[in-house]
């Protein structure tokens, strides 16, 4: 085998049949695991520990919230649902900001598309214009 | 003598691997480095545009909106340079444009995909069609990203989108059996209620362990022995870390949209169905005209390919491919393949349509 794997210019490791066991048996042992995930015992299972786990942490859980806010009450801080207020107050004022920004580039765009037009206007003038003037200073006389 | 020579040589050894090994594991890559600027944000959602390296007559006129899933972070798609779809589009020459859907907070615990499809998606539109100049855009939506873009293919459909590329789309999901998730989140099983009442969000750490555990020796014990079969091979390394940098970096699914992903669609397949209602408007996916292409990875554990395979015959698009690749649900995006594969694919399909 040395030999064999000499002549094809690869170094001899002796950890490589050990690799190729492992990995066999990992390919087996993934293939059960992925059957074994897809059942509905592995669903009742997994869900019944995630029940338990909130059952279990929920008094904990609320019993740590009432002392947080209470501590936070006594230093005079803002507690969790006067954060979430603010920032649910700041979206809607960046919503608000959002709708003007929209505006002003529609302003923008139709000022920009009229443009051309009174450019186009303000180009055919001077042709009429002489005559305008002339017919005023006319009625001025 | 020598013998113990030899075996303090090879227990010095492992020792420096282990080291290295502890150093990949635990350190961040450098990632997202395609140079781009910030154009629009509201609330955790942030609008970037992709500076253009080609001069503005050698780029497609109809930019290009990537849009990603709410619970990972959008940098898998431009995962390091030399190794970037990103990259890859804006040398093609794409006008290109992410939306980073961001983390949400404690105060986004009611975000919905009435949200995200018909609020903050028509908002980002609006900001890119003025910064682009273009009335018309295409969009790319992935995973999650792919329901938000089908529901606002669907329900505005005039709005100037020209080409629609779904990746790995969960849209079906009539087929029990074949999705583990809708197993687990079947209502006998899992209380969603009571889990966001807990979270308020769904926290990142449980999706990650939910997407993990579909496979669960793959992720937890053959993704490391791999890094450590490979710890010699500085570009195995390099990559691993990219991509480890990215798969632990999790963010919280609103709780608003997890509730309807489990209910509407992973329990109810109301969107198939025809039953969704998002905003008071029925999704009625036939009213989606846009050019479509479906990209399906052919091993995709999270998104099996059943579930994106029917939106072809339900949509009224006349130009429409479906385009299987061998792969996974990141790996055709983001494997080593994918550049050879993926990339060019999308390329070649949007390249013409983007003119």
């Amino acid at each position: 085998m040395r030999e064999k794997q000499a002549a094809n210019g690869k170094e001899f490791d002796s950890t490589d049949a050990f690799r190729e066991m492992r990995d066999t048996y990992l390919d087996a042992w993934a293939k059960s695991m992925v059957d074994t995930v897809n059942t509905d015992a592995y669903a009742k299972a997994s869900g019944m520990m995630l029940n338990n786990y909130l059952s279990a942490s929920s008094p904990f859980r609320e019993a740590v919230e009432k002392v947080m806010l209470q501590a936070l009450q006594q230093f005079s801080m803002p507690s969790r649902a006067d954060v979430v207020s603010i920032a649910e107050r700041t979206v809607n004022i960046e919503v608000r900001l959002d709708d003007m920004d929209a505006k002003l580039d529609r302003i923008e765009k139709s000022l920009a598309s009229s443009r051309p037009a009174s450019r186009a206007r303000s180009a055919a003038r001077p042709a009429v214009r002489p005559a305008a003037t002339k017919s005023r200073k006319k009625g001025a006389k | 003598m020598y013998e113990t020579a030899v075996v303090t040589d090879q227990l010095l050894s492992v020792g420096e691997k282990f080291a290295d090994f502890t150093k990949a594991v635990t350190t961040k890559a450098s990632i997202a480095q395609t140079p781009k600027e910030l154009i629009w944000t509201l609330n955790k959602a942030k609008l970037y545009r992709y500076i253009p390296v080609l001069p503005k007559e050698e780029r497609h006129p109809v930019p290009l909106l990537l849009v990603f899933a709410l619970m990972n972070r959008p940098y898998i798609l431009d995962l390091k340079p030399g190794h970037s779809f990103v990259e890859f589009m804006v040398k093609s020459g794409y006008d290109l444009y992410l939306l980073d859907w961001g983390a949400p907070g404690p105060e986004d615990k009611n975000l919905k995909f009435d949200d995200y499809a018909l609020d903050y998606l028509p908002r980002a539109i609006r900001k890119l069609k003025v910064v682009s100049g273009s009335e018309e855009f295409s969009m790319l939506g992935w995973c999650i990203g792919a329901i938000i873009t089908t529901i606002y293919a669907a329900l505005r459909p005039d709005d100037g989108l020209r080409n629609l590329v779904l990746l790995t789309a969960p849209l079906d999901f009539s087929n029990k059996d074949a999705i583990t998730f809708s197993r687990w989140v079947d209502e006998r099983y899992f209380d969603v209620d009571k889990v966001l009442t807990a979270f308020g969000n769904m926290p990142g750490e449980m999706i990650d362990y939910g997407a993990k555990a579909l496979k669960p020796v793959e992720n937890y014990v053959g993704n490391y022995l791999k890094l450590w079969d490979n710890l010699d091979n500085p570009q195995v390394v390099d990559a691993w870390r990219a991509m480890n940098t990215w798969v632990t970096d999790n963010v919280p699914l609103a709780g608003g949209a997890f509730r309807q992903l489990v209910v509407d669609l992973y329990r109810n397949d109301r969107l198939m169905r025809g039953e969704w209602i998002i905003r008071g408007e029925r999704i009625d996916l036939s009213r989606i005209s846009a050019k479509l292409l479906t990209v399906i990875a052919e091993g995709d554990h999270i998104t099996p390919p059943c579930q994106s395979a029917a939106i072809m015959s339900r949509v009224s698009s006349t130009d429409k491919e479906l385009f299987r690749i061998p792969g996974g649900h990141i790996g055709i995006m983001a494997g080593s393949g994918a550049g050879k594969r993926t990339w060019p694919h999308i390329e070649n399909w949007l390249a013409p349509r983007s003119d």
